[in-house]
C-alpha cells in the first residue's frame, strides 16, 4: 500500500533530573519504598499550597534552548482539572497559555538525509502518582507525584517509523547529555505518545494516538503495526475510528484503551497560587552557558580524528568517557589508542571494580603517557594490561610503575632484529612453511619471538618485523 | 469564676508578668465561659486537653510578649496539627491534620493557647454561617440574629468575650461583615500580607486570613505577629514585619478620607446611612477632608467575585473525593461511584451549588467569556482604587447595608448571601486591606459596622483612624452589659 502516507506526531514527557520535586521539597528519586518520598503538599493535603523549585526551571529552559525555542519570558503555570486516583489535587499543575518553549525544531538524519521536525511547545508539568493494580484492589505510590515532567510536542512532521524512532533517539542523546533527564524509557522517565494517521490525499486522515510506548524499537514497530491496521480499515471500506491506544509488545500489535469523546474539558484556568515567573536575558545567557558540548558535535570530532564511527558512538553512549576523552582533544595524543582503552581495558577495570573514572589514581598526565607509550611502542597492549591496576591504583608514574615491576621494554629494532634472526635460524621447517603458503606458520614464530623476550617486546612491532624479515 | 477575660491584654500580660495568675486560670475561665454560651454555637471543636495540658507547660516559661498564654480561637478552615479541622463540612468532619498552618506555628511560637477551632459557613461559602453542617452559630446581641458569615463562630466568640482573639478567613468580606454584624474588629490585611499555608482554600487568588478581636489596638497586636514572607505560600510578601500598633494614637488632623457614592447609594439601608454620616461629621471636624469618589465597575464586584470565586473553588474542592482523607462512603462500585456518593453526600447544598456554578464556568469557551473576562475587570477596578490611594489615605464607608438579619432567612434566596457582601467584596477584587470597626448601633441595639480600606500594605494608617473613631465614639461593646 505503497500510495498511503503516514503522518506521525509525538509527545514526549520527559522527568527532570532534580534533587527534589517541583512544587515540595521531597526527594524525586526513582525505585524507593512506595509512598517513602512524599509530603503533605504531594498528597494534595487540604491547605498545602505548591512551592517551586527553580531547578525545574533551569533544567526545562535548558531543554527549550536545546530544542532551538523561543522562550516565554513571562510565564505561568496553570491548572488542569480532571479527576483520576493518580492526580492527588484532582487537577495537575501544568502550562498551557504560556509553555516555557514553542516553536523549535529538532534536526534528524534518516538515511543520510537531513530534516527538521518542528517543535509545536515544550512545557513544564507535575507527574502524577503511580497506580499499581492488584486483585481488585488498586494501590497508589505518591513518590513519583509531584515529579517534574517536560512534555515536547512535536507538529506532525514525521512520515515514517525511521523518523519517528530517529526523532525520539536525537531527543534522548540530546537530554542526555546536557543533563537534563535520565531518559530512561524501560523506567518510566521518559514516555512517548505517538499520533498517526494515513491518507491518499494531502487531507490528513483519523489520527489514532498510541500511549506510552515503551522503547524507541517499538515507537517503529508499533507505528508499522497501526498505519497497517488503518490502511486495511480504508481499504475494506471502513474508517478509522479517533481513539486511543497501546501497543502490546508480545502480539506486535495496537490494542484500543478508549474511544475519545470529542473536547476533552479540562477547564484550564491560571493557576493562582503560583505568581507568573520572569525569565530574564540574564538566565537565558547563564543556562545557555551550562549546555555542554551535543553527542552530533562530539562524533564529528571523534570521526575527525580518525576514531570508528562504531567506537565514537560507543563512547558517546557513555558521557563520563566522552568527558573524560574531551579533555585530550587538544593535547595532540593518539585518540584513536586513547579511545581504544577507554573502551577496552579502563572500561573493564572500571566495571570489575564498580569505580568511576574519577575514584582513580589515573591522572591526565599517566593516562598522555600511556597513550604516548603505547603509540610510541615503548609500552605494549599486553603489558599495559598487566599493570593496569597499578596505574589505576598507585600514585606511581607510569615509568616508576614499569621500573618497579621489573619489566623491561625492548623496543629497539635492532635488538629485536637479532633475536628474529635467531629463532628464524633455529625454526628453518615453520619458515618453509611459511614461505609454501601456511601462512598460520608465522603465529608460531610470533610466539617463540614473544617466548625468546619474555613479552616485553612489543607485539605489532615484532610482527611488523618479522614479516619483514620473512619477505626477504 | 474569675473575670480575667474581661481584661485588656495589656492587664493580663501585666497579671501573667507579676505572676498573680497563671494562663491556666485564662484557659479554664475560657472554657466556663464557652459552656455557658453553648447555645451560641461559636465552636465546632474545643481542644480542652491540649489547651490545659499547654497552660500548664507555659507555668515554666518566661513571659515574653504581650500575647504569651492569652487564649485564641481559630476558624475551622485554618489547619491545626492533631486538631480536628472540618471546615464545617460532612466531607471532613472526621479530618485530624497532621501539620499546622504557618498562623498556627505562629501563634503557637508566641506561646498563646488555641481554645477551640470556630463554627463557619461550609467551606467558607456563605455570608451567615448557616450552611455549617454543625448549625449555624447566634449573634451575641440578639441570639435569633444571624452572626454573619463566614467568620460567624470567631466574630461571635469575640463579641461574647469567650475569648479575647480569634483567627478568621476573608474571601468576599468573610472577617469585615460578620465583625460588622457582631460588633468587633475584624482586619481583611493586604493579599500576601498573611501566609495562606493551611488555609483551606476557597478562591485562591482573593483568600485572606487576620485578626478578629474586641478592639483595634489588640487587632494591630495579633497581626503583628501573623505576617511575614513564608516560603510555602508563594503569594506571600517580601515585606518586612512591621509595628501596626505604632500610629495608634496619633491625630488624625489633615487625613484625606474618600467615600465611593455607591457605598452612600440607595442599596444602603438608612439607619447604616445615618451612622456613616455621624461618623464622616466627626472626622471633618478634627480635621480630616472627607471627599466622595467614584470607583470603576465597583457596582459589577459582586458578580466578578462569583465567576473568580467559584471557578477557583471548583478546582479547590476537587480534592475531596474520598480517596485520601476525609469522608469517603463505603463499598463504592468503581472509581466514579466513590466520587460520585462521597462529594454527594458530603458537601452541602450551597457547596456543590458553587462547584457546579464554577465548573460551569471554566468550561471550554466560557472560561474566555467568562472567567478571563472577569479577570480584566478585577484588574479595572484594581487599577481605579489604586488611581484613588494616590489622592487618599484611606477610603471609608459601611461594611454591610443593613445589621444583622434572622436565623433562617434568605436561606431560600443563593443570591441574597452574595448580596450581602456588596460593600466588601470590592476590596478582595482589588486585593486590598480592609476592616470593620463599630460605629453605633441600629434597630433593636444591633451593632453597626464602618469599613476602612487602605492602600496596599497601609495597615497601619487603617488602625489609626480606626482607634481614633473607637476612642471618640466610645460604645459599649460587651453585649453582655446591654441584654
Amino acid at each position: 500500500m505503497a500510495d498511503y502516507k503516514k503522518t506521525i506526531g509525538i509527545e514526549i514527557h520527559t522527568e527532570l533530573k532534580t534533587k527534589t520535586k517541583i512544587f515540595s521539597n521531597s526527594i524525586n528519586g526513582y525505585g524507593k519504598t512506595a509512598n517513602s518520598n512524599v509530603n503533605v503538599i504531594d498528597l494534595g493535603y487540604p491547605g498545602t499550597l505548591p512551592t517551586l523549585n527553580m531547578e525545574v526551571i533551569r533544567l526545562a529552559l535548558k531543554a527549550a534552548l536545546l530544542l532551538n525555542c523561543e522562550i516565554n519570558k513571562e510565564m505561568h503555570f496553570d491548572r488542569k482539572n480532571y479527576f483520576y486516583p493518580d492526580n492527588p489535587k484532582n487537577y495537575q499543575i501544568t502550562q498551557f497559555e504560556t509553555p516555557i518553549g514553542v516553536n523549535g525544531y529538532v534536526e534528524i538524519e534518516v538515511n543520510g538525509e537531513k530534516k527538521k521536525i518542528r517543535i509545536h511547545d515544550i512545557h513544564i508539568e507535575e507527574d502524577t502518582c503511580k497506580s499499581i493494580h492488584y486483585k481488585n484492589h488498586s494501590f497508589l505510590d505518591f513518590n513519583r507525584a509531584g515529579v517534574p515532567l517536560v512534555e515536547i510536542v512535536t507538529e506532525a512532521d514525521m512520515h515514517s517509523a525511521e523518523e519517528a524512532m530517529a526523532y525520539v533517539e536525537k531527543l534522548r542523546e540530546l537530554f542526555l547529555y546536557a543533563d537534563i533527564s535520565d531518559c530512561k524509557i524501560e523506567e518510566g522517565s521518559m514516555r512517548c505518545d505517538v499520533n498517526i494517521s494515513v491518507s491518499k490525499t494531502a487531507e490528513l486522515g483519523t489520527r489514532a494516538e498510541i500511549k506510552n510506548i515503551g522503547s524507541i524499537s517499538n515507537v517503529g514497530r508499533a507505528i508499522e503495526k497501526e498505519a497497517a491496521r488503518q490502511i486495511n480499515l480504508l481499504e475494506s471500506g471502513r474508517e478509522v475510528e479517533f481513539a486511543t491506544y497501546r501497543y502490546d509488545e508480545k502480539n506486535d500489535q495496537t490494542i484500543i484503551m478508549r474511544v475519545k469523546e470529542a473536547g476533552n474539558d479540562y477547564r484550564y484556568f491560571p493557576e493562582p497560587d503560583i505568581p507568573y515567573v520572569v525569565i530574564d536575558d540574564e538566565l537565558i545567557e547563564e543556562v545557555r552557558s551550562t549546555i555542554p558540548m551535543l553527542a552530533s558535535v562530539r562524533r564529528e570530532k571523534y570521526i575527525e580524528a580518525g576514531i570508528s564511527l562504531l567506537n565514537a558512538n560507543k563512547i558517546i553512549q557513555n558521557r563520563t568517557l566522552s568527558n573524560y576523552l574531551n579533555k585530550f582533544l587538544d593535547s595532540g595524543i593518539d585518540l584513536v589508542i586513547a579511545s581504544n582503552i577507554l573502551l577496552g581495558d579502563i572500561s573493564a577495570y572500571l566495571n570489575r571494580t564498580d569505580l568511576e573514572l574519577d575514584d582513580t589514581k589515573l591522572t591526565d598526565a599517566k593516562f598522555i603517557d600511556v597513550v604516548n607509550k603505547l603509540s610510541s611502542g615503548d609500552l605494549n597492549s599486553k603489558v599495559f594490561k598487566e599493570i593496569l591496576d597499578d596505574v589505576m591504583e598507585k600514585e606511581q608514574s607510569l615509568d616508576e610503575i614499569i621500573s618497579s615491576k621489573g619489566i623491561k621494554i625492548i623496543s629497539d629494532p635492532t635488538a629485536l632484529k637479532k633475536i628474529i634472526e635467531e629463532v628464524l635460524a633455529e625454526n628453518t621447517t615453520s619458515v618453509n612453511d611459511y614461505k609454501n603458503g601456511n601462512t598460520r606458520a608465522i603465529k608460531y614464530l610470533m610466539g617463540q619471538i614473544m617466548k625468546q623476550t619474555k613479552g616485553s617486546a612489543s607485539p605489532e612491532l615484532v610482527n611488523k618485523l618479522l614479516e619483514e624479515e620473512l619477505s626477504k | 469564676m474569675s473575670k480575667y477575660l474581661d481584661l485588656s491584654i495589656l492587664e493580663i500580660n501585666g497579671l501573667l508578668k507579676e505572676k498573680k495568675i497563671k494562663p491556666l486560670d485564662l484557659v479554664l475561665e475560657a472554657f466556663d465561659r464557652i459552656e455557658r454560651n453553648s447555645d451560641l454555637n461559636a465552636f465546632i471543636t474545643l481542644d480542652r486537653e491540649q489547651a490545659i495540658a499547654t497552660a500548664k507547660e507555659l507555668e515554666g516559661k518566661e513571659v515574653d510578649n504581650l500575647l504569651f498564654g492569652i487564649p485564641i480561637a481559630v476558624k475551622d478552615n485554618i489547619v491545626t496539627k492533631d486538631l480536628r479541622t472540618t471546615c464545617a463540612s460532612h466531607i471532613l468532619d472526621n479530618f485530624i491534620p497532621i501539620y499546622d498552618a504557618t498562623v498556627v506555628k505562629k501563634i503557637k511560637e508566641k506561646n498563646m493557647i488555641i481554645i477551640g477551632k470556630t463554627n463557619m459557613d461550609e467551606f467558607a461559602m456563605g455570608s451567615t454561617s448557616q450552611t455549617s453542617y454543625f448549625g449555624a452559630p447566634h449573634n451575641p446581641w440578639d441570639h435569633n440574629k444571624v452572626a454573619g458569615g463566614s467568620s460567624g463562630g470567631s466574630a461571635a466568640c469575640i463579641s461574647a468575650r469567650l475569648v479575647p482573639l480569634a483567627l478568621g478567613s476573608d474571601t468576599g468580606g468573610s472577617i469585615r461583615q460578620p465583625s460588622s454584624y457582631c460588633g468587633i474588629v475584624g482586619m481583611k490585611p493586604t493579599y500576601g500580607r498573611v501566609s495562606r499555608y493551611g488555609l483551606v482554600a476557597f478562591g485562591s487568588s482573593l483568600d485572606q486570613i487576620g485578626p478578629m478581636t474586641r478592639n483595634v489596638y489588640e487587632n494591630a497586636l495579633l497581626l503583628n505577629i501573623l505576617c511575614g514572607r513564608d516560603d510555602y505560600d508563594l503569594t506571600s510578601s517580601h515585606r518586612d514585619v512591621e509595628d501596626f500598633t505604632r500610629l495608634i494614637g496619633e491625630d488624625i488632623k489633615g487625613m484625606k478620607i474618600a467615600v465611593p457614592n455607591f457605598f452612600v447609594s440607595d442599596i444602603v439601608s438608612a439607619e447604616v446611612l445615618n451612622k456613616l454620616n455621624e461618623v464622616l461629621d466627626l472626622l471633618k471636624k478634627n480635621g480630616a477632608t472627607v471627599d466622595y469618589i467614584d470607583i470603576d465597575y465597583i457596582d459589577n464586584a459582586v458578580t466578578l467575585y462569583q465567576i473568580i470565586a467559584m471557578g477557583e473553588a471548583s478546582s479547590n474542592l476537587a480534592r475531596f473525593d474520598g480517596v485520601r482523607y476525609g469522608y469517603s462512603v463505603e463499598n463504592p462500585v468503581g472509581i466514579d461511584e466513590l466520587y460520585s456518593r462521597t462529594r454527594g453526600e458530603g458537601f452541602g447544598e450551597e457547596v456543590k451549588r458553587r462547584i457546579m456554578v464554577g465548573s460551569y464556568l471554566l468550561s471550554g469557551e466560557n472560561a474566555k467569556t467568562y472567567y478571563t473576562k472577569a479577570l480584566q475587570i478585577r484588574e479595572a477596578i484594581r487599577k481605579s482604587f489604586l488611581k484613588a490611594f494616590e489622592k487618599y489615605d484611606l477610603i471609608i464607608g459601611p461594611n454591610a447595608t443593613t445589621t444583622a438579619y434572622n436565623l433562617g432567612e434568605g436561606l431560600d434566596d443563593p443570591l441574597k448571601t452574595f448580596l450581602d457582601d456588596i460593600l466588601v467584596i470590592p476590596v478582595n477584587m482589588a486585593g486590598l486591606p480592609g476592616m470593620n470597626v463599630p460605629m453605633g448601633f441600629g434597630k433593636g441595639h444591633l451593632p453597626i459596622g464602618l469599613q476602612i480600606i487602605g492602600n496596599r500594605f497601609d495597615e497601619a494608617k487603617m488602625y489609626k483612624l480606626a482607634a481614633f473613631v473607637e476612642k471618640e465614639l466610645n460604645l459599649e461593646l460587651d453585649p453582655r452589659e446591654v441584654r
